[in-house]
């Protein structure tokens, strides 16, 4: 019999007393491990999504948006500075140009139509009738064939344009990016139109190309495209190491303003530089949100853990105070007592701390979804007013994206979530046991003469 | 030899104080049996509370040995208390959730005796006090009064104490038992030369002591002793 085994078997003097505290810290704790569980899921998340999403800045030529305005294109020293600046992981680059008939040996999948005309018309781009229609039948106006877009990448990501989300294979394959082979991939369009499968081969920059893909992305638009190779397009086009648009990924959207910055200091008027940190924080936020709720809530229960146990220890002490006085009389040490109703502490926060583990294992996936649900679902409502047009239709579709990403949460309970959990057990154990040590400090041996 | 000079115990009561033990003087040879008699507020616990360094006096000094125990401090004290103390009380204040073994072990645990010597001891000093055959396993809810009190005096003397302070140790037994009770503290005094100091109500009782104080008021109003022990 030494101070722990008698402070263990002291929290079984009164069974009754003990299970009903047990039942009691048992939920606190369990609280604890649950909003562990679902702070670290969610931090978890948060950086998968900051090293994920809304992590890209857009560099384009001063001026330049797609094949409006004008300037010159990025080269490869714009590029190689982009590269030396810290937390830039990685570059996507696209130059891209237009074929027309007397470059390609593909007609355009869309028909000018009227907007076509009037946008050739008024875009100033110069363009080569087809041949035998140099003149309406009313021999007054003009009509053209749109041209063929084709975009050099290194990365094939970016294929489907817009619409890389919705993109699918219905025939062969992405080229090799890095190559500089006479391969290509088109949208449905554009190969039905010219009546292509893959392995037929096509004409550009007087060169023959192989088709090695076919994608679907559902709109006619992005299915209308040609990609080939970057370094491919480059040495046809003669624009060697020159890109039009260089998608910069960062490791963290935390860092997105900081290389932003960089960028603009590097490049200075030479480019437009644009990144995605309104989607990066849309995304993020509802999850922010979850992590402080998460916080908040472990910390309540912390302290009311610490209560229950401070309480208890405190009608103990006052109840045994004449036991107290009575082992002072006999030649115990305030400390040795102490100890003793310590261990008693730990005996009761432990019994809490198991039961509280399964509590916790249980209720942290129900928990964590609720509070990403509750959060997510206030996001979106908060967007509500801005989805009928205008500028909240952005907001909306980053909402969405937010929305999107926040699901599928893991919210396990690990080795670190328990190691996490038994400290916040010993913390609660001591801070429920500093005041009533404080009270058997002050118990005086004469105590033990009392007769009640 | 236990010296007690000039000593005063005063409480605070409201803005105003209560003397309780009045500028006390008296002398107990080694291995007497002495009680302590009085009514009720007398002062005779705070006295014993005094000799055993449960509570410290106003003024004055008690001297165990040539050592003023009103001058030693907490350390000491808790020294004092465990080695050279051995309390029996009315309520005989047994833990009672440890056994009688247990209970008889305590103050030789709290004295760094090694665990195989305690049981040994404890179970010898039980059998002393004819506490054995099982009875020792027992917790005290499970036990007589008197039973109770013969394990109070059995962990009284764990350690082998110079004095013995009983408050009232027959006062919640049966005749039978108390006379027992009695007889284990007067055997105590006169085979093993500890001094052991009792108060009581039962002047039977204290006429069979060596010495005999009556308490008033916080002064000895009457002081007998035996020619012969």
């Amino acid at each position: 019999m030494n101070i722990i085994s008698r402070g263990i078997r002291n929290a079984f003097r009164n069974t009754i007393r003990t299970g009903s505290i047990v039942v009691i810290l048992a939920l606190s704790i369990g609280l604890i491990i649950a909003m562990l569980a679902a702070r670290q899921g969610v931090n978890d998340k948060i950086e998968t999504i900051k090293a994920s999403s809304g992590n890209t800045i857009t560099v384009s030529p001063a001026g330049v948006r797609g094949f409006e305005g004008g300037g010159d294109p990025l080269t490869e020293d714009d590029l190689a500075s982009i590269t030396s600046i810290d937390h830039v992981t990685g570059i996507i680059e696209t130059l891209s140009d237009r074929l027309t008939t007397d470059d390609t040996s593909l007609n355009s999948a869309v028909e000018a139509g009227a907007l076509g005309e009037r946008n050739a018309d008024t875009s100033g781009v110069s363009f080569t009738p087809p041949a035998g229609n140099m003149g309406s039948s009313d021999g007054g106006g003009r009509s053209f064939t749109p041209s063929v877009q084709v975009t050099g990448t290194n990365n094939t990501t970016t294929i489907g344009g817009s619409s890389t989300a919705s993109l699918t294979w219905t025939a062969g394959e992405a080229f090799d990016a890095t190559s500089s082979d006479a391969v290509a991939v088109m949208g449905t369009s554009l190969a039905e139109a010219n009546d292509l499968s893959v392995g037929d081969t096509f004409t550009a920059y007087d060169t023959t190309f192989t088709v090695v893909g076919i994608y679907d992305t559902g709109n006619t638009f992005d299915n209308n495209y040609l990609y080939i190779p970057l370094a491919t397009l480059q040495s046809l086009s003669d624009q060697e190491g020159n890109v039009t648009s260089a998608t910069v990924t960062v490791d963290s959207s935390d860092n997105l303003a900081t290389v932003t910055t960089a960028i603009e200091t590097a490049l200075g008027d030479t480019a437009d530089v644009t990144n995605s940190q309104d989607t990066a924080d849309a995304t993020t936020e509802p999850l922010a949100s979850v992590a402080s709720i998460a916080l908040f809530s472990l910390i309540g229960a912390l302290v009311a853990g610490a209560v229950i146990i401070l309480l208890t220890m405190l009608m103990i002490v006052r109840e045994r105070r004449r036991e107290i006085g009575v082992m002072k009389a006999i030649g115990a040490s305030n400390l040795s007592i102490m100890w003793q109703f310590i261990v008693e502490s730990l005996t009761l926060t432990t019994l809490g701390l198991i039961v509280g583990t399964l509590i916790g294992v249980a209720a942290a996936t129900p928990l964590t979804n609720a509070l990403v649900d509750n959060s997510s679902t206030s996001t979106t409502t908060s967007t509500t007013p801005g989805m009928m047009g205008g500028p909240g239709g952005g907001f909306r579709r980053a909402s969405q994206a937010s929305t999107q990403a926040i699901q599928n949460i893991q919210s396990s309970v690990g080795t670190t979530t328990l190691a996490y959990g038994l400290g916040a057990t010993l913390l609660i154990a001591i801070l429920g046991s500093a005041v009533p040590s404080l009270m058997i400090s002050k118990i005086k041996p004469a105590d033990a003469m009392r007769n009640e | 030899m236990l010296v007690v000079t000039d000593v005063k115990k005063q409480f605070t009561q409201g803005e105003g104080t209560v003397t309780a033990i009045n500028s006390l003087s008296f002398t107990v040879d080694d291995g007497s049996f002495v009680s302590i008699i009085g009514k009720s507020g007398s002062g005779k616990s705070t006295l014993l509370g005094l000799l055993g360094a449960l509570d410290s006096p106003t003024s004055g000094s008690i001297e165990i040995d040539g050592t003023d125990i009103a001058k030693l401090h907490d350390h000491k004290l808790i020294q004092y208390r465990n080695k050279s103390i051995g309390f029996v009380f009315q309520n005989y204040n047994l833990i009672p959730n440890l056994t009688a073994i247990e209970n008889v072990m305590l103050p030789m645990e709290f004295a760094g005796v090694p665990a195989s010597k305690r049981r040994e001891r404890a179970i010898e000093l039980l059998a002393e006090v004819g506490i054995a055959d099982g009875k020792e396993d027992r917790k005290p809810g499970k036990m007589s009064g008197g039973e109770q009190q013969r394990v109070s005096i059995a962990r009284a003397l764990a350690n082998k104490p110079k004095l013995i302070l009983a408050d009232e140790p027959t006062g919640n037994l049966d005749s039978e038992n108390g006379r027992m009770v009695f007889d284990l503290l007067h055997n105590l005094a006169r085979t093993q030369k500890t001094t052991v100091i009792v108060v009581t109500h039962d002047l039977d009782i204290a006429g069979r002591t060596d010495q005999t104080f009556s308490l008033k008021d916080g002064t000895f109003t009457t002081e007998k002793s035996k020619t012969t022990r």
